[in-house]
C-alpha cells in the first residue's frame, strides 16, 4: 500500500517570531505533529470531492512576506482590521477604544494573556474533521483576538479583510479569536481577497466562543484570485440562550474549502447558519459544516445554495449531531443546488447522527437546472433570454443574499454575482 | 394584421395543428373554440413562440412580417402577448421586478426611456387598482401562492401594463367564479381598441357573454372546421360540439395525445 502523501517540507518550518513566548511555544508543539500528518486524498470521507483539487507543492510552503505595504485601502464603512498575509496591519485598521470590548493583534498581548489564548486555541475545534487546521496552528504569524466583556455591544460591524499578496508562492495562516461575554453583540465580517498570480495557500482558522445570552453573526466573503486554494476552518461554542448566525458567500476558485463547526452546548441555544456558492469554469468550492446538538431545547436551522456553471464543482455535506441528552431538539437543514450546465458538478450530503428520541429534525437537499417554463414565461414578456436567466438564478439565492445583515457586504455579493452572470450568460 | 396560412405544427413527432388558415384584423375580437384537444393551446403557444412546438408547414405573419423567424422575447417586442391558461410561479422574483423588467424591455425596444422604480411602483399601483388586485401582490414573488382568479387577473394586469397588438387569450375564463370573470372581462373590455386585435381561446361561451367577439371559429382535430360570427357561440352552446359533427371519442382520443 502507498503511504499517503504528508505535507512538502517547506511548510513545517514557521516564520515570523514576533509572537509572544507562550503562542511561538504552542506554534511549535502542533509542528511536531505535522511531520507525519496525512494530506487528504480521494479516500479520506471528509474530502472524497475535494481532495484532487488540493495541489501543495513545495514552494508554497514558505509564509508570504509580511512586511509589504498593502495597496489597497479598505473601502468599507465602519470599523475594520487590514490583515496583510496574516499579519495584522495597525496603520489601515480603524477601530474603536469601547469599554468592554478589547480588538488585538495577537502579537501585542502581553505573556500572561497570550498564556491564557495559548490553552484555548484549538480548543473549538474537531481537529479529526479538520486536519489541515493543524497546519495554520503551527504556522500562524499573528492574529486577531477580540474579546467582548458581559454586556458589551460593538455598535457597527467589524470588517476584517484579510489579502494576500501573491507575487510569488507561498502561503499564509490567518487567525482569528473571538471571545463574546455574556450578553454581549458583535457582527464580524471576515472577507478574503488576493492580489497577484503566483500559486499560494490560504489556510485559515477561526474560533468564536459564544458565552450565555450573548449573540455573534459571523459573514464570510470569499473572494480570491484564480492562484489562490483556500482551507479554511471555523469553530463555535455556545452556551446557553445564545445566538450565533454565519452568512457564507462564497466564489469558487482552484480550491475552496470552508469546515465550519457549531457546537450547542448550553439549553436554548440556537445557530442559523446560511451559505450561498457560485462557481463557474473549472472552479471548485465545498462547504462542509457540522452542528452539535449537545445540549437539550437548541434549534439550528441551516440554507446552503450552490450554484455550479460551466465545468465547475461544488460541494456541500452538512452534519447534524443530536446527543443522547439533547432532548426537544429542533434541527432543519436544507440544501438547493442549481447546475446551469451539463458539464457542472454538484455533490451534497445530508448527515443526520441522532441518538435522542423526542426531536424534531428535517433536512432536505435538491438538484435541478433552470425551469424551462420559467424561462418561457419571463420571455413571453419580453424579457431578453439572458435577463429571464439571470433573474431565475437570482430567485435561486436572492432569499439568502437579502438576509445579509450589513449592507455593504450584500453590495459586494450583488457585484461580484453580476461579473459571474457577464461570464456564464451570453448576451443574447 | 395577424395572418395564418396553412399551419401545421406538431409536439414530439405528433401533429396537433393541422392546416390552420386565420386572418385577424386591427380591432377585431375573434374567439376560437373547441372541444379540449383541439389544438387551441397548441396555436397560442406556437403563436407566442414556445420551442416545444416544431412548425412543420405554412406560416405566421404579424403585419406582413414573418413571426416564425422571430424569437419568443422578439415577437413579445413585436407586440404578442399570451395570457397563459396555466399562469407560472417564480419564487424569488417579485411580481412588481419581472413587471418592469418586462415593460422596461419593450420601452428599449420602441427606443423610449426606461422607467424608474418610483415611476413603474405609481402605474403598476394604478392598474393593479384596475384589475381589482390588492398592491401587496406587487411585493410577492410572481404568482407565488396566489390563487387561480389572482393569477388570471395578473394576466390581465401584465396585458394592460405592455398594451400589445395581439393579445391572446387562453382559456383566461378557466377556473374563475362570476366575480372574477367580470373583473377579467372588463380588463379586457379596457383592452379592445381600433389598433389592437384579441384572440381569444376558450371551451365555452360563457366569457363571450363578457367579451363579445366580432368572429367565432370552432377549432377541431387541429382544423378551423367552421368560422361565423357571435350566434356560432350561442348555437355551441345550445346543441354541444357534436351538432358539428365532431365526435366524441375524436375529442376524448387527441385530449389523452
Amino acid at each position: 500500500m502507498k503511504a499517503a502523501p504528508t505535507l512538502p517540507a517547506a511548510f513545517l518550518h514557521p516564520a515570523g517570531q514576533s509572537l509572544p513566548q507562550p503562542l511561538l511555544e504552542l506554534r511549535k508543539q502542533r509542528g511536531t505533529a505535522l511531520v507525519d500528518m496525512p494530506l487528504p486524498t480521494r479516500k479520506t470521507e471528509n474530502w472524497k470531492y475535494s481532495s484532487k483539487y488540493l495541489k501543495l507543492t513545495d514552494d508554497m510552503g514558505i509564509s508570504l512576506p509580511a512586511d509589504e505595504k498593502t495597496g489597497s485601502s479598505l473601502a468599507v464603512p465602519g470599523y475594520k482590521v487590514a490583515f496583510l498575509n496574516g499579519v495584522m496591519l495597525p496603520e489601515a485598521s480603524e477601530y474603536p477604544d469601547l469599554e468592554g470590548i478589547r480588538i488585538q493583534s495577537f502579537g501585542d498581548l502581553d505573556d500572561d494573556e497570550a498564556a491564557r489564548l495559548a490553552e484555548r486555541l484549538d480548543s473549538n475545534l474537531d481537529g479529526k474533521a479538520v486536519q489541515l487546521a493543524q497546519l495554520n496552528s503551527a504556522r500562524f504569524e499573528d492574529g486577531l483576538f477580540i474579546s467582548l466583556a458581559p454586556e458589551a455591544v460593538l455598535d457597527q460591524p467589524l470588517h476584517i479583510v484579510h489579502e494576500v499578496t501573491a507575487d510569488a508562492s507561498g502561503s499564509a495562516f490567518p487567525r482569528i479569536y473571538v471571545d463574546a461575554g455574556r450578553h454581549s453583540q458583535l457582527t464580524l465580517v471576515e472577507e478574503y481577497i488576493s492580489s497577484g498570480t503566483a500559486a499560494v495557500l490560504v489556510n485559515t482558522v477561526t474560533e468564536v466562543e459564544v458565552a450565555e445570552g450573548a449573540s455573534v453573526t459571523s459573514i464570510r466573503l470569499n473572494m480570491e484570485g484564480e492562484n489562490v486554494q483556500h482551507v479554511g476552518a471555523t469553530g463555535v461554542r455556545q452556551q446557553r440562550s445564545s445566538r450565533f448566525e454565519s452568512h457564507t458567500v462564497g466564489f469558487g476558485g482552484p480550491l475552496r474549502r470552508h469546515d465550519l463547526q457549531v457546537r450547542l452546548e448550553g439549553e436554548g441555544a440556537e445557530c442559523k447558519l446560511n451559505g450561498v456558492v457560485v462557481t463557474q469554469g473549472k472552479q471548485h468550492y465545498d462547504n462542509h459544516t457540522t452542528i452539535e446538538h449537545i445540549a437539550a431545547h437548541c434549534n439550528s436551522e441551516e440554507t446552503y445554495r450552490n450554484i455550479a456553471a460551466d465545468q465547475s464543482h461544488a460541494v456541500f455535506n452538512g452534519r447534524i449531531h443530536i446527543h443522547q441528552d439533547a432532548q426537544k431538539s429542533n434541527a432543519d437543514m436544507n440544501n438547493k443546488n442549481l447546475l446551469l450546465s451539463n458539464g457542472a458538478e454538484i455533490d451534497t450530503k445530508p448527515e443526520l447522527e441522532i441518538y435522542a428520541d423526542d426531536v424534531k429534525c428535517a433536512h432536505g437537499a435538491t438538484i435541478g437546472q433552470l425551469d424551462e417554463t420559467s424561462v418561457f414565461y419571463l420571455v413571453s414578456r419580453g424579457i431578453g433570454r439572458r435577463q429571464a436567466n439571470v433573474l431565475l438564478t437570482m430567485a435561486f439565492i436572492n432569499e439568502l443574499v437579502d438576509q445579509i445583515p450589513v449592507e455593504s457586504v450584500r453590495e459586494t455579493a450583488h457585484t461580484r454575482l453580476n461579473q459571474f452572470f457577464d461570464q456564464t450568460f451570453e448576451e443574447a | 394584421m395577424l395572418s395564418i396560412k396553412n399551419l401545421h405544427a406538431s409536439v414530439e413527432g405528433k401533429e396537433i395543428l393541422k392546416g390552420i388558415n386565420l386572418d385577424v384584423k386591427a380591432g377585431e375580437v375573434h374567439a376560437i373554440m373547441g372541444p379540449n384537444g383541439s389544438g387551441k393551446s397548441t396555436l397560442s403557444q406556437v403563436l407566442a413562440g414556445n420551442e416545444a412546438f416544431d412548425v412543420t408547414d405554412g406560416s405566421i405573419t404579424l403585419n406582413g412580417e414573418n413571426l416564425l423567424e422571430l424569437e419568443t422575447e422578439e415577437r413579445a417586442r413585436e407586440g404578442i402577448f399570451l395570457a397563459f391558461q396555466y399562469p407560472v410561479e417564480i419564487p424569488g422574483v417579485s411580481n412588481l421586478q419581472f413587471l418592469r423588467t418586462a415593460v422596461n424591455a419593450m420601452r428599449t425596444h420602441k427606443g423610449e426611456e426606461e422607467m424608474n422604480a418610483a415611476e413603474f411602483m405609481k402605474l403598476a399601483k394604478e392598474v393593479s387598482k384596475q384589475v381589482d388586485l390588492d398592491p401587496s401582490f406587487l411585493k410577492r414573488g410572481v404568482n407565488e401562492g396566489f390563487s387561480g382568479g389572482e393569477k388570471k387577473r395578473n394576466e390581465i394586469m401584465q396585458a394592460l401594463l405592455l398594451q400589445p397588438q395581439l393579445a391572446i387569450l387562453d382559456e383566461t375564463d378557466s377556473g374563475l367564479d362570476i366575480d372574477a370573470l367580470k373583473v377579467v372581462s372588463d380588463g379586457v373590455n379596457a383592452l379592445r381598441s381600433d389598433d389592437r386585435a384579441i384572440l381569444m381561446v376558450t371551451h365555452y361561451q360563457r366569457l363571450l357573454n363578457h367579451i363579445v367577439p366580432d368572429y367565432v371559429h370552432v377549432l377541431a382535430g387541429g382544423k378551423i372546421i367552421k368560422s361565423g360570427g357571435r350566434e356560432l357561440a350561442l348555437e355551441l352552446e345550445e346543441k354541444g360540439y357534436g351538432w358539428l359533427g365532431i365526435k366524441d371519442e375524436d375529442a376524448a382520443t387527441d385530449a389523452a395525445n
